[in-house]
């Protein structure tokens, strides 16, 4: 005898609650409830112990309604039918991306050392113009190729670079378009809003599905898609805070909306997209560790032995490799935004 | 009073009505038949008045001065001269042209080849140098470099900017700044230029300066030239044609002079009365016409020379009488008791009388 029981009976429902049949298999708790032998009608509840009218507690009222369980089986069965579908749209699409992955990883691992340090030297240099930064940065891969993290170094910045260029690609466009339109920008921040907050595991469970776990797409769609938010907002944010006045300026010359946007709004606006690239760079550094977990190679691999074996010296020094490499991208990206904000401060 | 206002103006005006709010059509019938003023229309409907029924003909290779305390409505007046802002009602006619009529790429046009502008806060843009800064207009008409730095380098050497080229304008100071901008303005060679307040972010020496800056030029180019200012020793010192804001309507429009000795509203006489006369006021605004009449006479006088100029002529002498001559014909007589009345301002009683002596 239920809490419910009553409920049903009044509303004259009984029938179509007993017409349903058994309701699915035993829950845990009936299970203990009968191998004690106290399946017998429990004694009345209290008033003060009313249960929540939850879709299990109806259940046992009336096996017609179905329990919380055989709804999340009902999430589970919508996507597996969505899936495939999804996936002959899907899996073609982000072919390239894996291509991408693969390639750049390739690249950076046949590049020798000797030839791929100066290189990065000589990036460094033209970004930013400060000797200091780029031995920094030429100390840290020397140190890194010392203990043999180096080419677990040099795959965890391939990844950072494809996924960096494929985010900078695809969200200052969104940026741009969601500055030009409040619906457009109402209607994005939600969206970006729920990529921001949603606990990074949670991303890799449907894409697990969708995506055999030996493709690097798998982890580059993951990657992307959380570090992509910070140059969105940042590109949106900063194409609005471009001077109301310059603006002005522009459309009493008869600028068109190309020339005003190419020639005002995204070189002031430079500033703020170069400050979400940076974030966007940091959060793919995050997510990178977190994407070792669905195949990704580099320095997350071996966090991830760390903990699994509680390796603790593997842990450590990974991860410190990790904070290395993290500082030294920083540092290069804010030393170049720096130039940007020195040559147009008004 | 001269009229110099000849047949087609450059700019002409018409019936304009500027409403702010969430529905203004809804409203304009109220300001248009009933006359509804300013607080209760924003009281009772939620709506602002911009400007109320503005009528402006603006004389081509003139500079007509819009003159109003600010909230008065002047810097939106402007910008409906080149649609940055559009009105609720009227019509802005532009060299017989109805601008409200354009269509986007038409309106562009305009703004490209026939009227250029200049900002009270000289919005320059500061990822460029000066030189790119002033040659701007050239290269959004799709002129090549070339021509750009050509132009925008000769005006720039016109405006006395000429070893700042490859400066970037937070180098520069104000006026320098402002001096880029009226050179940005005047190599896009367009007949009609705006200036919203262009002067009035600058220190008053420079000021002055700027203000004779832009009278030279006018002499040699002749532009149609809509000043705004809320500064009437400004307005005075640079207007053909002065008109007077407030509220979102006019109070006056004429020859500054005239407005000076005929105030019409206790608002104008209020703002009059700062102003040192003397300075501002011509021979010819408070001469008697002339008559024949012979006459012992203490001198010749332009009729263009300020009261100022003539006082420091008679070297203080109160009771002398000078000829007018504008050059060498006799036009009028000045009695220095005249030009000392002239001094005081207006009372709305003498004006009828002050009607008959000036011409």
């Amino acid at each position: 005898m239920a809490f419910y029981d009553r409920l049903f009976d009044a509303l004259g429902l009984r029938d179509w609650c007993s017409g349903a049949g058994d309701g699915g298999p035993m829950t845990m708790a009936e299970l203990l409830a009968r191998s004690s032998g106290t399946e017998s009608d429990p004694a009345p509840v209290p008033f003060w112990q009313t249960p929540f009218p939850s879709l299990d507690e109806l259940n046992t009222a009336c096996p017609a309604i179905g329990r919380t369980r055989d709804m999340t089986d009902g999430v589970e069965n919508a996507f597996l039918a969505i899936k495939d579908p999804l996936k002959v749209v899907l899996d073609p699409l982000t072919q390239p991306l894996s291509w991408a992955l693969n390639g750049s990883l390739e690249l950076f691992q046949t590049i020798p050392w000797f030839v791929l340090i100066p290189l990065l030297g000589l990036l460094v240099w033209v970004a930013s113009r400060s000797w200091a930064l780029v031995g920094f940065v030429a100390g840290s891969f020397l140190f890194l190729a010392f203990i043999d993290h180096y080419s677990y170094a040099v795959q965890t910045l391939s990844i950072i670079f494809v996924c960096t260029l494929i985010c900078v690609a695809l969200g200052v466009p969104i940026g741009i378009a969601m500055s030009r339109s409040d619906a457009v920008q109402k209607s994005t921040i939600p969206v970006l809003d729920m990529l921001q907050t949603l606990p990074t595991f949670v991303y890799l469970i449907p894409l697990i599905f969708l995506f055999s776990v030996t493709e690097p797409k798998l982890y580059g769609i993951a990657i992307i898609l959380y570090a992509i938010v910070p140059v969105i907002r940042l590109t949106d944010l900063g194409i609005r805070l471009v001077d109301k006045d310059v603006i002005e300026a522009a459309d009493a010359f008869g600028m068109s909306d190309r020339q005003k946007l190419y020639g005002v709004q995204i070189p002031l606006a430079l500033p703020n997209i170069m400050a979400g690239v940076n974030q966007t760079i940091m959060m793919s550094l995050a997510m990178v560790v977190i994407a070792s977990l669905v195949s990704a190679p580099g320095l997350g691999v071996l966090v991830l032995r760390g903990i699994r074996n509680l390796e603790l010296g593997v842990g450590l020094v990974s991860g410190f490799g990790i904070v290395l490499l993290a500082v030294l991208l920083d540092r290069v990206t804010k030393a170049a935004l720096g130039r940007i904000n020195a040559s147009q401060k008004a | 009073m001269t009229n110099d206002m000849p047949d087609e103006p450059a700019i002409a005006i018409k019936g304009l009505y500027k409403i702010f709010g969430p529905d203004p059509q809804s409203v304009l019938p109220l300001v248009q038949e009933e006359g509804l003023g300013k607080d209760d229309l924003l009281e009772h409907h939620g709506h602002v008045l911009g400007l109320r029924d503005i009528d402006i003909d603006m004389a081509p290779a003139k500079i007509t001065v819009i003159m109003g305390l600010s909230g008065s409505g002047k810097s939106t007046l402007i910008r409906h001269l080149n649609r940055l802002i559009d009105p609720t009602a009227g019509q802005v006619i532009v060299n017989g042209e109805d601008v409200l009529g354009y269509d986007e790429a038409r309106l562009r046009r305009l703004r490209q080849e026939t009227m250029s502008m200049v900002f009270q806060k000289f919005a320059l843009l500061p990822h460029r140098t000066v030189l790119q800064n002033a040659g701007m207009s050239r290269r959004i008409r799709g002129e090549s470099q070339e021509i750009a730095d050509r132009e925008g380098g000769k005006w720039l050497d016109r405006v006395g900017l000429g070893g700042n080229h490859a400066q970037y304008p937070h180098q520069l100071s104000g006026g320098m700044q402002q001096r880029v901008g009226i050179a940005r303005a005047l190599a896009s060679d367009s007949p009609i230029m705006l200036m919203d307040e262009a002067f009035s972010a600058l220190d008053p020496l420079i000021r002055t300066d700027m203000q004779d800056l832009l009278l030279e030029l006018q002499n040699e180019l002749h532009k149609t030239i809509v000043f705004i200012t809320h500064d009437l020793d400004e307005a005075l010192k640079l207007a053909d044609h002065l008109v007077i804001l407030k509220d979102g309507a006019i109070v006056q429009q004429g020859e500054p002079q005239y407005i000076l000795l005929h105030p019409n509203d206790p608002y104008i006489e209020d703002f009059v009365q700062d102003i040192n006369r003397a300075r501002v006021l011509r021979v010819r605004s408070v001469m008697r016409r002339w008559d024949g009449s012979a006459q012992d006479f203490a001198g010749a006088v332009d009729p263009d020379a300020t009261l100022e100029d003539l006082i420091a002529q008679s070297g203080g002498d109160a009771g002398a009488t000078y000829r007018v001559e504008r050059d060498g014909d006799p036009v009028g007589v000045l009695d220095m008791k005249d030009l000392l009345r002239a001094l005081v301002p207006a009372r709305p009683g003498d004006a009828a009388a002050r009607d008959d002596s000036a011409a």
